[in-house]
């Protein structure tokens, strides 16, 4: 499910201006995301989204094209999107705001900004934005809560595997995927 | 109006009671006419809603609204269908659509304990049932056959049987079973009874374990109501739907002689028959009776004591939630598969609600997720996080018993809804005996987390009880019809061809789900009917049978 590897991967948007994420970052924000630093991003903006939403997620990889429609859905419904990530980003670099930290400190002392990473998270972690008002699921499987607990589980409304599999001990599932994993 | 709508039986509502109550029919020979409120979906429809949906833990979100035929919704807002008149809420939920609200269900098909039908006898409290758990037996056997309920016997000796389940039990869940193993032998954890497959059946596939027999089986493993449709009009039941039942019609003697139903454009239609059968759910049934008002019914059809929708009852809920000390992932297999029985029964009920103690399996990776982005918690944290509570976090609530009590009951509110007929109101209160069984559980819910090594205990709090949609009383069968609706048989005790079917009907709660005890006595009332008729008539039913 989570097969689509990403590190060398655009986020999919039309490039005007291919640059690699590593020359957009400080020290502090690439120190964080190590691992992203080869991502190629079209231009400030969206590299500002990619850097965030690599802190945020905090994960090895990401998946390119959710990344191009969530970008796509909160650049939509967001007003200055592109601007306020911006502005986020250079505030957890002056800063070094741990993320584990961020929304406690922007609530607090940033409510303008507040919003976004509470956008991104619900995004990645749970495939829903809201546009226009309306919540939209984006991504079920490919959501990152799914993703990252895919070793063991498989996204409800997915078979589990053969009648009774899950009778064995979770543990057992990864060396059994093979058999076990349907089609999705 | 060109067609005549006409058939020796008409039943309202196409849910699992009221669907196979008209496939017996339709099978015994009889012409038969099913109104369902609400729109045909489909399984694969259901499915695609719900892997869509923004609110995946909102079970109701993947069925269609229809505003013709509206049902409670409360998420993202209350749509403010079921007025509730208070003092405690009864966020009441069900799906007006074809097949009903067992789209989304566990599947549990509990039978109910003989002495659930014997309180007032044993205990002092709630009443006795006009019949006996002897004489359903016969029929809950035929429930249990066609719906395909998987049970250990040896398990389940509270609730006797002559013949054995249909289908081996479930197989059990790596969870449930580090429960069982580690609460033994201080609590006997057991299998639930479930009309959910263990083998192929009934054309049906086993479980696949996809853990989302609510809101939505993706394969069929687990019976509902639209496979009850299927069969019914496979037996040559007629179904209309987005035929909405706004009132019945009586002649002199009292008897039925038309449902009339509305179309989504308000179009009226008169449907006519010998025998009527109401078994629109525990809350739109009672509506419909009061609905149907006449000069000389002014409080409605079937309720010249004032005893439709009366006697409110369903089983409220509170839990804990706890971390075990171990890893045992819940989120794979069944949804809902193991219970405590042993409290279901005793001499204290005479002082407080029984309960049984239920275990989910539901994953906890969604719930999880919201909590944390709740707190802000991203970054490697998030995941860290997340795992732990999927691989541990365990929950144990209550199944309460409430009692049939006369102010706990539905009436028709002011408001109206889009086609002009008044939507429900519900009051109901939580008393002391079902409190009392709340606060006797929270010592076990304690030991029970000791037992798994429990940490993190999060208890609901004393005034906190979710409900579970088990609607039932409302249409008590009894055999006083100053104290209930209908007869021991379903018959209402004013109308002579009116019968109700559905958890409605069902006089006490006990502290299992009411889907397998409402299907059981409508087969008693099924039969009942056909026998009649039969003693009566029996030169017609030939004719009718062929």
């Amino acid at each position: 499910m989570d097969s689509k590897d990403s590190t060398s991967a655009s986020i999919g948007l039309p490039l005007s201006r291919r640059q690699l994420l590593v020359g957009l970052l400080s020290a502090y924000t690439a120190s964080l995301i190590p691992w992203a630093l080869a991502q190629e991003v079209p231009e400030e903006g969206q590299a500002a989204f990619m850097a965030l939403s690599a802190l945020i997620a905090g994960r090895q990889t990401l998946n390119p094209e959710l990344a191009r429609r969530i970008y796509q859905a909160l650049d939509r419904s967001e007003p200055d999107f592109a601007a306020r990530t911006q502005q986020l980003l250079a505030l957890i670099e002056e800063q070094k705001i741990d993320p584990l930290q961020l929304q406690a400190v922007l609530d607090e002392q940033y409510p303008q900004l507040a919003p976004i990473p509470r956008k991104l998270a619900t995004a990645w972690f749970l495939g829903v934005v809201e546009v226009e008002g309306q919540a939209r699921a984006i991504a079920y499987e490919e959501a990152l809560n799914a993703v990252l607990v895919a070793d063991v589980l498989m996204p409800p409304s997915y078979c589990y595997g053969a009648y009774g599999s899950w009778a064995e001990p979770p543990s057992l599932r990864s060396t059994r995927q093979p058999e076990t994993q349907p089609s999705t | 109006m060109a067609e005549n709508l006409s058939a020796d039986f008409v039943v309202i509502g196409s849910g699992i009671c009221g669907a196979l109550a008209a496939y017996k029919l339709a099978k015994a020979g009889a012409s038969v006419i099913m109104l369902e409120a609400g729109p045909r979906v489909t399984r694969a429809q259901l499915l695609a809603n719900f892997r869509n949906s923004p609110r995946r833990s909102d079970w109701m979100s993947p069925y269609p609204f229809s505003p013709w035929a509206p049902h409670p919704v409360y998420k993202p807002e209350d749509n403010g269908y079921l007025v509730q008149a208070g003092p405690y809420p009864y966020p009441a939920e069900y799906i007006r659509a074809v097949g009903g609200t067992t789209w989304h269900w566990a599947a549990h098909t509990w039978r109910y304990l003989p002495n659930d039908m014997r309180m007032q006898s044993l205990y002092g409290v709630g009443v006795d049932w006009p019949c006996t758990y002897e004489e359903l037996d016969p029929f809950y056997q035929d429930a249990e056959e066609i719906m395909g309920v998987a049970g250990s016997a040896e398990e389940h000796p509270e609730s006797p049987r002559s013949k054995p389940f249909p289908l081996e039990p479930v197989a059990e869940p790596w969870a449930m079973r580090r429960l069982r193993e580690r609460l033994q032998p201080e609590y006997p954890v057991v299998g639930n009874t479930v009309a959910r497959n263990s083998r192929s059946f009934g054309g049906r596939p086993a479980c696949c374990g996809s853990n989302n027999c609510q809101p939505i089986c993706p394969v069929d493993a687990q019976y509902h109501g639209g496979l009850a449709v299927d069969a019914a009009e496979a037996a040559g039941v007629r179904l209309i739907a987005n035929a909405v039942v706004y009132r019945l019609e009586h002649d002199e003697r009292d008897r039925i002689v038309a449902a009339h139903y509305f179309d989504p454009d308000k179009q009226s239609y008169r449907v006519t028959g010998k025998t009527f059968i109401v078994a629109a759910n525990g809350i739109e049934s009672p509506k419909l009776l009061l609905l149907s008002t006449s000069e000389r019914f002014p409080n409605g059809i079937a309720n010249s004591h004032d005893m439709v929708g009366r006697n409110l009852m369903d089983h409220p809920s509170t839990s804990l939630t706890f971390d075990a000390d171990e890893e045992v992932w819940l989120g794979r297999g069944p949804q809902s598969p193991s219970s405590i029985n042993t409290l279901r029964d005793g001499p204290f009920r005479a002082e407080f609600s029984a309960y049984r103690l239920d275990f989910t399996n539901i994953s906890r990776v969604d719930s999880t997720t919201q909590r944390l982005l709740l707190d802000g918690v991203y970054g490697p944290e998030f995941e860290k996080r997340l795992r732990y509570s999927a691989a541990r976090e365990m929950n144990v609530k209550t199944v309460l018993e409430v009692l049939p009590r006369p102010e706990n009951r539905i009436t028709l509110s002011d408001r109206k809804d889009a086609l002009g007929i008044p939507q429900p109101q519900v009051h109901y209160a939580i008393d002391e005996y079902t409190r009392g069984g709340a606060q006797d559980a929270k010592k076990h819910f304690t030991r029970i987390a000791e037992l798994m090594g429990g940490t993190n205990l999060r208890f609901t709090a004393d005034d906190a009880f979710a409900n579970n949609q088990h609607i039932c009383g409302t249409l008590s069968m009894g055999n006083d019809p100053r104290t209930s609706v209908c007869d021991r048989y379903g018959r209402t005790h004013d109308h002579e061809n009116l019968f109700l079917i559905g958890t409605g009907v069902l006089p006490t709660a006990g502290t299992c789900n009411s889907t397998l005890a409402a299907v059981a006595v409508g087969f008693w009332t099924v039969a009942h009917i056909l026998e009649e008729q039969a003693g009566s008539q029996p030169a017609k039913r030939a004719a009718t049978a062929g």
